[in-house]
């Protein structure tokens, strides 16, 4: 359903602004090494870092601390052990005090998984940081590693590159049978998607109503390293978001003859919602009369609850147009700023101004991210820039035309002065969100896009009084 | 008046040329003509300086920093023929760590303690590791380090490949207030061939030959013996010209940006040559059936 149509034409990108800077003013992300809180994420798990002083602490401070204040986590932050790599370990390599910090780590930090991550000094220097984990690993200590220095990318990467770590040294070789029902999940990258907790619970929350077991893999209702061994349990993998997770998926595939299914845009509203959980079921086979049954009844409940609460909130709507934004702006991370654009348009009616993609996705996926925003709603299509810059971003944010009304900004607190300038409404929903404490709020699926619909207006009445 | 500035040369050249030896026969010579000499060995393998020092390894600056946080510079320094100030960066094992950022560490050490000052020293040498593989053999010839390069090089083409790339790091860093080149020590020249071969490549890439030192048996004998030339036969012919070459160093003022041959013009050297040298050898077989 769409509570407002719209017919506007969309704005064309600018290509004069978005020539290329060679400094990134602002950063959007954090390096690879960064994907510690993706170890931290798994309940239990503990990541040690290889790597120069502050490393950790900064990768830590940005993503966890400075991005909703969400905490170090069990092993992260503070807890997570680290070599801070010295003079003497460029020189003379850093395998022994790896090696030393492993033993003591293991006797005063007590964790169902150990993961090894290094930084830029190992990396260039050439640890050999295999030798280094192949010994404990041999003997029967749960733990993998990563070689995640700067220059192998930025966190997203880093996440990746640990999955799979985790995946090929931990999970290991898998014959036997596949359970029925039981998914995997690969979606929001943990930390940097400031509102990964929430998320990631209505998204097990609901692919459960659904009828499927779940391995969520990472957050609070992540069963931790039992749900990782029953990786290669599952019947299917479902890669929720544009890009992060295929890689893993596709090695699943290989891996454990795991399909998987793909559904780039995370659903925010009942609509999307509604539809993901039934491409799920279809992409199952769900045939039974019974499992049909449990899903479009849990489908139901959900709805009716949802729709109750969009009527309520109709009046307002309804009411108070001529106190709300039309045109928005979206920059964030590919996986939001696609749900985000995609509820915006078709349930809301708002007009996209400018979609600005600031996670770096690799480049053989941005052909296809383009295309979604192509066909964002039947009768909308828009265009997407992928920019890293903050000072580019801005002038580019500048230079749009969002009509006679001020733009409502979907965006981070690099946006917060840029807000003020245009005189329209910010809503953080990225990294960095460094007003907003997050704890379990969730902007996605049937609940979160309540909660987001009462952030979006509660941000642009309170700005008029 | 202040304190004079010690002249600081770098060695470079392929791995086995020879560096070793030439470096420690011209500071012999150089100790012995009553200068204040240095040779810092800038090599993992820490063996520049032995036949200074009758064949004996010194504990090298990373070796100090390897058990201490902190070291004092002056516990690197060893003193070996006539006095002769023997200093070798050393490196991790084979295989491990980086080799190239040890050698900046044990330079900035010297550098940071300023014991060549202390010292009063007229001629640091840096004995270099051959290829400049990274960054870090090249720290001599940047800025601040030494002024003068002197490339040690046979006749033979992988040797002078190996020049070629250090000409191209030396212009790299020339107009970074780098090092720049001396020339040439031409070494292993038996014959009027590889003469000719080495006088051509310096001829191209506009520079110059300082010495040419033949191979000789007396090296050899010398170096089983633990000790330079200068040291084990003083008069010898070998030693005269290793005294030549020493002092030709120390005259040197002026030093000069070579001109290296690109990765084509160097192919294409090197098979004019190779083309020559088959020529020569299709004559004197000729001649040889012939007679
Ligand atoms: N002119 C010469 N006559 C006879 N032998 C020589 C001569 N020059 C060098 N050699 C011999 O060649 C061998 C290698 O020399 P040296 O160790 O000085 O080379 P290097 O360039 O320092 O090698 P590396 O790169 O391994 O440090 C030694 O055994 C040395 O005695
Ligand atoms: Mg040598």
């Amino acid at each position: 359903m769409s509570i407002v149509d719209t017919e506007d034409k969309v704005s064309p990108v600018t290509e004069t602004t978005s020539k290329k800077t060679n400094s990134i003013e602002q950063v959007r992300y954090g390096c690879a090494i960064g994907a510690m809180q993706s170890v931290a994420a798994i309940p239990r798990a503990i990541p040690i870092t290889h790597c120069g002083p502050g490393c950790s602490d900064k990768q830590f401070m940005n993503l966890a601390f400075y991005n909703g204040f969400q905490g170090g986590g069990y092993g992260g932050g503070a807890v997570a052990p680290s070599t801070n790599a010295s003079e003497r370990e460029v020189v003379f390599g850093g395998a022994q005090r790896l090696s030393d910090l492993i033993e003591s780590g293991l006797e005063i930090l007590e964790a169902d998984l150990f993961v090894v991550l290094t930084g830029c000094i190992p990396d260039l220097v050439g640890d050999d940081v295999g030798s280094v984990v192949t010994p404990f690993q041999k003997q029967g200590v749960p733990i993998a590693f990563a070689e995640t220095g700067g220059f192998k990318g930025n966190n997203f990467t880093g996440h990746e590159l640990v999955t799979r770590a985790i995946i090929d040294q931990y999970v290991g070789d898998y014959v036997g049978p596949k359970t029925k029902g039981l998914v995997n999940v690969w979606s929001l990258l943990p930390y940097h998607n400031t509102f990964w907790r929430g998320d990631l619970t209505e998204i097990k929350r609901t692919l459960e109503g659904a009828g499927f077991k779940v391995n969520i893999l990472f957050g609070p209702e992540s069963e931790g390293v039992s749900e990782w061994k029953a990786i290669p349990q599952a019947e299917f993998n479902i890669v929720l978001g544009p890009w992060l997770g295929l890689a893993t998926a596709r090695h699943l595939e290989q891996k454990y003859g795991q399909r998987f299914l793909h559904v780039p845009v995370l659903p925010i509203g009942a609509h999307e919602t509604t539809s993901f959980l039934r491409t799920v079921a279809d992409f199952a086979g769900l045939k039974t009369k019974s499992s049909r049954k449990k899903l479009e009844s849990f489908i139901q409940d959900e709805e009716t609850r949802y729709y109750k609460y969009l009527e309520d909130f109709t009046d307002f709507y309804a009411e108070y147009w001529w106190g709300l934004p039309a045109k928005f702006a979206v920059i964030g991370d590919s996986a939001y700023n696609l749900a985000l654009t995609k509820f915006l348009v078709n349930q809301l009616g708002l007009i996209p101004g400018r979609q600005i993609i600031t996670d770096n996705p690799p480049d053989e996926f941005r052909d296809e991210i383009r295309s979604y925003y192509r066909a964002i709603a039947e009768d909308v299509s828009t265009e997407v820039e992928f920019e890293e810059d903050s000072y580019a971003i801005h002038q580019i944010l500048r230079q749009t035309d969002f009509g006679h009304k001020p733009p409502v900004i979907f965006g981070t607190t690099w946006e917060r002065d840029l807000a003020k300038e245009l005189k329209g409404a910010i809503v953080e929903v990225g990294f960095p969100t460094s007003y907003e404490v997050v704890l379990s709020r969730s902007y996605i699926g049937y609940r979160g896009a309540l909660t987001l619909l009462e952030k979006i207006y509660t941000t642009t009445v309170s700005a008029s009084a | 008046m202040g304190k004079k500035t010690a002249k600081q040369i770098a060695i470079y050249g392929k791995g086995g040329i020879g560096k070793s030896t030439t470096t420690s026969n011209i500071s012999a010579a150089l100790v012995e003509a009553g200068y204040k000499v240095m040779q810092f060995g800038c090599d993992p393998k820490a063996d520049s300086t032995n036949t200074l020092r009758g064949g004996e390894y010194i504990p090298s600056v990373l070796d100090l920093l390897r058990e201490n946080a902190r070291v004092d510079a002056h516990d690197a320094v060893f003193q070996g023929f006539k006095g002769v100030y023997c200093v070798e960066a050393g490196g991790p094992q084979p295989g491990v760590g980086c080799a190239g950022r040890g050698i900046i560490t044990a330079v900035e050490l010297l550098k940071q303690q300023n014991i060549f000052e202390e010292l009063d020293l007229d001629y640091v040498i840096y004995d270099v590791l051959g290829d400049v593989v990274c960054g870090g053999f090249a720290v001599p010839v940047r800025e601040g380090i030494a002024e003068h390069v002197f490339t040690i090089s046979s006749a033979d083409f992988m040797a002078i490949y190996a020049a070629n790339n250090l000409f191209r790091g030396i212009k790299t860093y020339s107009s970074k207030g780098g090092a720049l080149l001396g020339g040439v020590i031409a070494n292993s020249i038996n014959s009027d061939f590889h003469r000719h071969i080495v006088d051509d490549f310096v001829e191209r890439t506009q520079t110059q030959v300082v010495e040419y030192i033949p191979r000789s048996l007396t090296v050899t004998q010398a170096e089983l013996q633990g000790k330079t030339t200068i040291e084990a036969a003083p008069n010898s012919e070998q030693a005269a010209i290793y005294r030549r070459l020493a002092n030709k160093i120390a005259d040197h003022t002026e030093s000069k940006v070579p001109s290296p041959l690109d990765a084509k013009e160097l192919r294409e050297w090197s098979s004019s040559w190779a083309d020559q040298l088959i020529e020569i050898e299709r004559k004197t077989q000729y001649v040889a059936v012939d007679a």
